[in-house]
């Protein structure tokens, strides 16, 4: 019996289970007139079905994961007899063929007899395997699914055992956001602190130039070599800078318009076309900034008489804005939405017209809110990758004119680690470190955010 | 209690997913490497996968350090069969295979690519020599008035470099030091232009390493810019910007001959036939490397070699050529056609 | 007294002129905001529609293939060589040219995808052979730019990639009636091809749907399931205060960051298949979850107490309130969440550049561990390769891709509005 076959006869026992279990239930109720019972129905089919279900589940799952390691240790046991010596490598490629012949998926003509025969043998093993797995699994089923389906009693707290069961089910669940950040935070940081073995601490956070576009191998020259993190920074900044710079305006005037002066059809039809916006994927922003919004920006500067580099920041930090505008715009409307109306109408009791209310009364109020907002936004921008990678260029220059060429953090990462390098050098770990850095930032800036969010939040609730 | 079963019908997929995940061995082939020779070993897989009985092979495009890395890794279905290479594999990364466990690999020169310095159709032709390209982009240079010295370069337009070059600001977009297209471009073009000068030719025989400094380091000041691997990105730019120039390969001019034209080179420039006969001289071999252990364990493999290295393939009038590979000689082809069929492992000198 | 109020009535007056325009002026800004995020809004699927919409169609050619006995027989019909037939059939309509030079040029003409169609073709019916048979097989991708107008015949024949002798022979074919542009359906039936006349989306398509289809599987049970742990259960303590930080950070960590942790747990150390949908999907889990979660939690916060109140006031346990009444009020609201975070997973591109996703794939995958790849990162492969006719493919697949992203988004907008309750 195959395994997937196996889940679904466990899962159809289960569903058995449960009906027995409630109708079990349901007999006692009737019968037992004088003590009623704790739970409804359901639950004692319920806790029956979980009982069925989990036991051999978890028999499932552990015989899935063990056995192929087992068997194949078996099985090239007997290979080694016949073989000799052999090393991992050569064995690990022999288990693979083995696998191969067990799928049936191989061209190659002479397949040597002795794998032949240990693939046989892997075969009826893994047949045999199965079969056992499948008569512990279903035996366990019924055994616990009876134990349970004897124990059904008025007395017996079916909903609390049920609810527990769920409760912890929920926990477990909301836990995986921990070891997600655990786990990106060890896997940036095993690598960047091999960086910074080679690479001081102050150097990268404090050096003012980057190049990292060092020798990848001993005969190979490339640039210097440095790793000082703060063109980059700038770069990554400047480029956010001007994004916040169109987004800010843009998004907070739209979510004023959009919360006070609109109506609400006005409202229903451009809020999601304005979220469309923050829809696109950023590869087509990414194609967009490099084939359109540059060159146009080339043009104007150079009718002007301005020098404009084909990357400048001002196209990647453009289309980026544009990008963030919904961003910024639909938390704006939540917090601006948030202010009491009890203050409006206060400013227009006082003869105040909507827009100061909004300038004098509004504004004010919502503004912890709206600068959380904003800084959710700009940690947004700093992160965002395929825009900068196909519109901003590679050169760490560090320089505030918006015409220039600079490079931003995510830019570098996706260079240095998708391009040909070697793992082991610390151009290539520097990307972790950049990792590290990027996380750091933007956890920073979201704390901060959330912070005053939330402060300011509690403040009307 | 809908939900409960919901729950477990998802449960039951997920465990269904990740058993079926791990019990099959690999049936196709792997291959990774450099994005220069990722469209012709696709468009032979392409071919092989339609006309044979195997699936199609995998083909990542990782880049020739990438490629290696994930190649040398080991010998085992988890590691990839072959790897693309825009340069020959370095004693290094040999070393880290045979460390690896990957004893035996198999060299394959699938034939030529040029490098092309080119720039848009709507300015002039560049007639430029290689010492005009190193004066133009490397950072340091033998001092301009004749002293024998190197100097931070000074040069800022083409016409300060050659006076029968126009007048505008130098500002060439290139690969980085990841790309295998820059090593080659250095070796090229950067080495042969510094070593016009004699002191500094000199150098390499007292100090190999200052030679390299003085002549493979690129200038950082803005007039090289450095533009990533995505080789159209380059064109669109060129085309949008007619002062600048691009480097790349020769496919990239070939598919784009009506934007943008390759400049003349010491005297000759880019065509299929002056890279194919060598009048052009900034041309590099491609390579594929193919872990010798793999196969036989792997399918196809061997019969993917024989598409690659088959006439109509890699041939003059292949459909490689169409894609813009320049073919070996005949004779080059013929030696590496039997290695593949031999699988002789390289020994690298 | 009336003399000082006066005065300030007459303040008031004065200024409202200049108020009132204020006013309008601030209201205009506004206004103005809107209508230019919403005019890049066209520009952008403007320009990508005017490069990408010739895709949908794809140039013909007509061609007489005479099915001979000797080069066919029902043995050899996976092996045959269909591509000398077809270039027979394309040679007779051209019976002045000579030489094997022109010849091949001429073959050229069609795309070597034809003798791939041929095959099938016989295959499927051995009683054609020996017959003539007219078939309209793909032209070349040159052919097809050509056709289309993207390569101009005014320019000097060294800067196109077509010669004067085969526009000539093209507009030999056109006179003849032998050219003909259709509907390009190879484009969403086949998978990638470095041909771009053969390259098609099915195999992207079909690797985000079973990427979207993991990444939904988990990260929506999961994702609910969290947020009734906190926002319903969970104790005010330090473990929840960690969680929930945890969690709003998350939402807002740069989604190339999710691509390292993906290649280091799951294909480092897990290793699991590379390149597959399954790894492709875990990835796209965890980065959509604190979406999920977030949504899901505002939309249970929606809930009024007193319907808790009330079902408690009844005597349901906590898990009957939460089971019975709120989720199934606040299901909508967390559906609408699921489905933007499903929508963003489809565009997300930059972590999977890390797990091996980019790669040609030809073969349409057919499971979750098949190599698979996704569709903005063919989009960012096309836009990668050489051949000029990739470049309205790459548009099109653009528009693909926001067309399945419009529906979701509208269905996501739908559901809100059909089921948004205001208490």
């Amino acid at each position: 019996m195959s395994p997937s076959m196996l889940v679904t006869v466990v899962l159809a026992l289960s569903t058995l289970a449960f009906w027995q279990g409630k109708r079990r239930a349901f007999a006692l109720s009737r019968q037992a007139s004088t003590t009623r019972m704790h739970s409804r129905p359901g639950y004692y089919g319920m806790l029956t079905a979980l009982w069925c279900a989990v036991p051999a589940l978890v028999i499932v799952v552990a015989w899935q994961s063990a056995s192929d390691p087992i068997l194949t240790r078996i099985v090239m046991d007997g290979v080694r007899e016949a073989k000799g010596a052999l090393s991992p490598d050569q064995l690990n490629l022999m288990i693979n063929d083995v696998r191969n012949l067990v799928s049936g998926s191989i061209y190659s003509q002479n397949v040597d007899p002795v794998l032949q025969l240990a693939a046989k043998r892997y075969q009826s093993m893994m047949h045999i395997g199965n079969m056992a797995m499948a008569v512990l699994a279903l035996s366990t089923a019924l055994g616990t699914a009876y134990y349970a389906y004897s124990r059904i009693k008025p007395t017996l707290r079916a909903r609390n055992h049920v609810e527990m069961a769920v409760e912890i089910l929920l926990t477990l669940c909301s836990t995986i956001a921990i070891f997600i950040t655990v786990g990106i935070v060890l896997s940036v940081l095993f690598e960047s602190i091999r960086f910074f073995q080679q690479v001081p601490l102050t150097d990268f956070l404090f050096g003012l130039k980057w190049s990292p576009q060092m020798a990848i191998r001993a005969d190979q020259a490339g640039s210097s070599g440095s790793f000082g993190a703060i063109p980059v920074l700038t770069g990554t900044f400047l480029i956010s800078g001007i994004a916040m710079a169109i987004a800010v305006p843009f998004g907070l005037m739209s979510a004023i318009y959009l919360s006070e002066y609109a109506g609400p059809k006005f409202r229903a039809t451009v809020k999601p076309l304005l979220e469309i916006l923050a829809g696109v994927p950023t590869v087509v922003y990414g194609f967009f900034a490099a084939l359109v919004v540059a060159p146009l920006i080339r043009d104007i500067g150079l009718s002007f008489g301005l020098s404009v580099s084909s990357e400048s920041a001002l196209a990647a930090g453009l289309v980026m804005g544009i990008m963030i505008i919904p961003f910024v715009s639909s938390l704006s409307d939540d917090v601006i939405n948030a202010v009491p109306q009890s203050l409006r109408d206060g400013s227009y009791g006082l003869g105040a017209t909507k827009s100061e209310t909004i300038k004098l009364v509004i504004l004010p109020a919502a503004l912890p809110g709206i600068v959380g907002s904003i800084l959710l936004a700009v940690s947004r921008a700093i992160g965002e990758t395929m825009i900068v990678v196909m519109a901003a260029g590679l050169a760490a220059n560090m320089t505030v004119n918006p015409l220039q060429a600079v490079t931003t953090v995510t830019v570098q990462i996706v260079t240095l680690l998708v391009g040909d390098q070697e793992f082991d050098s610390p151009k290539t770990l520097a990307a972790f470190a950049l990792g590290l850095l990027l996380f750091i930032v933007t956890l920073v800036l979201n704390v901060i955010a959330l912070y005053v969010v939330r402060k300011y939040r509690e403040e009307y609730e | 209690m809908r939900k409960f079963g919901l729950t477990l019908a998802a449960a039951s997929m997920l465990v269904a997913a990740t058993t079926t995940a791990q019990a099959a061995g690999r049936d196709y082939i792997s291959m990774v490497g450099s994005s220069t020779v990722y469209p012709f070993s696709t468009s032979v897989a392409e071919q092989f996968g339609k006309t044979t009985k195997f699936k199609t092979p995998k083909i990542e495009s990782t880049g020739t350090g990438g490629g290696m890395k994930l190649f040398c890794a080991g010998a085992g279905t988890d590691t990839p069969d072959l790897t693309n290479a825009s340069r020959r594999m370095k004693k290094s990364e040999m070393a880290t295979c045979q460390k690896n466990g990957v004893k035996e690999v198999t060299e394959i020169k699938v034939g030529y690519d040029g490098i092309v310095v080119a720039n848009s159709k709507k300015a002039p032709q560049f007639k430029v020599s290689r010492k005009d390209l190193y004066l133009a982009l490397a950072k340091v240079v033998p001092s301009p008035d004749g002293a024998e010295k190197l100097v931070e370069n000074p040069y800022k337009t083409w016409k300060d470099v050659n006076k029968s070059l126009p007048a505008d600001k130098i500002e060439v977009l290139g690969p980085p030091p990841t790309s295998g297209t820059r090593d080659a471009f250095v070796e090229l073009v950067m080495d042969e232009g510094c070593s016009e000068y004699g002191f500094v030719k000199a150098m390499k025989k007292v100090d190999k390493k200052k030679f390299k400094a003085a002549c493979r380091t690129v200038r950082e000041d803005g007039g090289y810019i450095e533009a990533g691997e995505n080789d159209n990105l380059i064109v669109q730019k060129l085309e949008a910007n007619p002062r600048s120039l691009g480097i790349f390969g020769f496919s990239f001019l070939d598919q784009n001959a009506d934007k943008i034209h390759g400049s003349i080179i010491d005297g000759s420039e880019p065509t299929f036939e002056n890279i194919a006969d060598g009048s052009y001289v900034v041309s590099r071999p491609l390579f594929i490397y193919v872990k010798n252990a793999h196969v036989g364990v792997i399918p196809g493999i061997k019969e993917f070699l024989a598409e690659y290295t088959s006439d109509r393939a890699w041939g003059e009038e292949g459909y490689l050529a169409e894609k813009g590979l320049i073919p070996a000689p005949k004779a080059e082809q013929k030696k590496y056609a039997d290695i593949a069929k031999n699988l002789t492992p390289v020994v690298l000198d | 007294m009336s003399a000082t109020q006066q005065s300030t009535m007459d303040r008031v007056h004065k200024g409202l002129a200049a108020r009132y325009r204020k006013e309008k002026r601030f209201r205009l800004f506004g206004l103005s905001a809107i209508i230019m995020s919403l005019a890049f809004l066209v520009l952008l699927l403007g320009s990508i529609g005017a490069k990408g919409y010739t895709a949908f169609l794809q140039t013909e050619i007509l061609l007489d293939i005479h099915l001979d006995a000797e080069t066919l027989d029902v043995e050899n019909l996976a092996t045959a060589n269909y591509g000398s037939l077809v270039k027979r059939a394309m040679l007779d309509n051209f019976p002045q040219v000579k030489g094997r030079r022109d010849k091949r040029e001429l073959s050229k003409l069609v795309s070597t995808g034809a003798s791939f169609q041929l095959q099938k073709l016989v295959m499927s019916q051995p009683e054609l052979i020996g017959t003539v048979l007219s078939l309209w097989v793909p032209a070349d991708d040159e052919v097809d730019m050509f056709v289309k107008g993207h390569i101009s015949r005014e320019l000097p024949e060294s800067s196109r990639r077509i010669n004067d002798k085969e526009i000539e022979w093209i507009d030999q074919l056109q006179a003849a009636g032998r050219i003909k542009k259709s509907f390009n359906a190879t484009f969403f039936e086949a998978g990638d091809s470095r041909e771009p006349e053969l390259a098609g989306i099915r195999g992207a398509t079909m690797g985000s749907f079973y990427t979207l289809l993991v990444t939904l599987l988990l990260s929506f049970p999961i994702g609910v399931a969290a947020a009734v742990y906190l926002e319903e259960f969970a104790p005010q303590n330090r473990l929840t205060d960690l969680i929930e930080v945890n969690i709003n950070n998350l939402a807002a960590i740069p989604s190339i960051v999710f691509g390292l942790l993906g290649l280091a747990v799951f294909l480092n150390f897990m290793s699991l298949a590379r390149s597959s949908s399954l790894v492709g999907g875990l990835v796209l889990t965890l980065m959509t979850l604190p979406t999920i979660i977030i949504a899901a939690r505002a939309s249970l916060k929606s809930v009024p107490p007193s319907i808790r109140e009330a079902a408690l006031g009844v005597g349901a346990s906590k898990m009957q309130t939460i089971s019975h009444h709120i989720l199934p009020l606040a299901l909508p609201g967390m559906l609408t969440g699921a489905i933007i975070g499903m929508a963003r997973a489809l565009g997300e591109t930059a972590p999977l550049l890390m797990i091996g996703m980019v790669a040609f794939i030809v073969d349409v995958p057919s499971g979750f561990s098949d190599p698979a790849t996704v569709l903005p990162v063919q989009i960012y492969l096309w836009a990668d390769s050489p051949e000029r006719a990739f470049v309205e493919r790459t548009s099109a697949a653009i528009m693909v891709l926001l067309f399945l992203l419009l529906t979701m988004n509208a269905t996501a907008v739908i559901l809100r509005n059909k089921f948004e309750r205001r208490w």
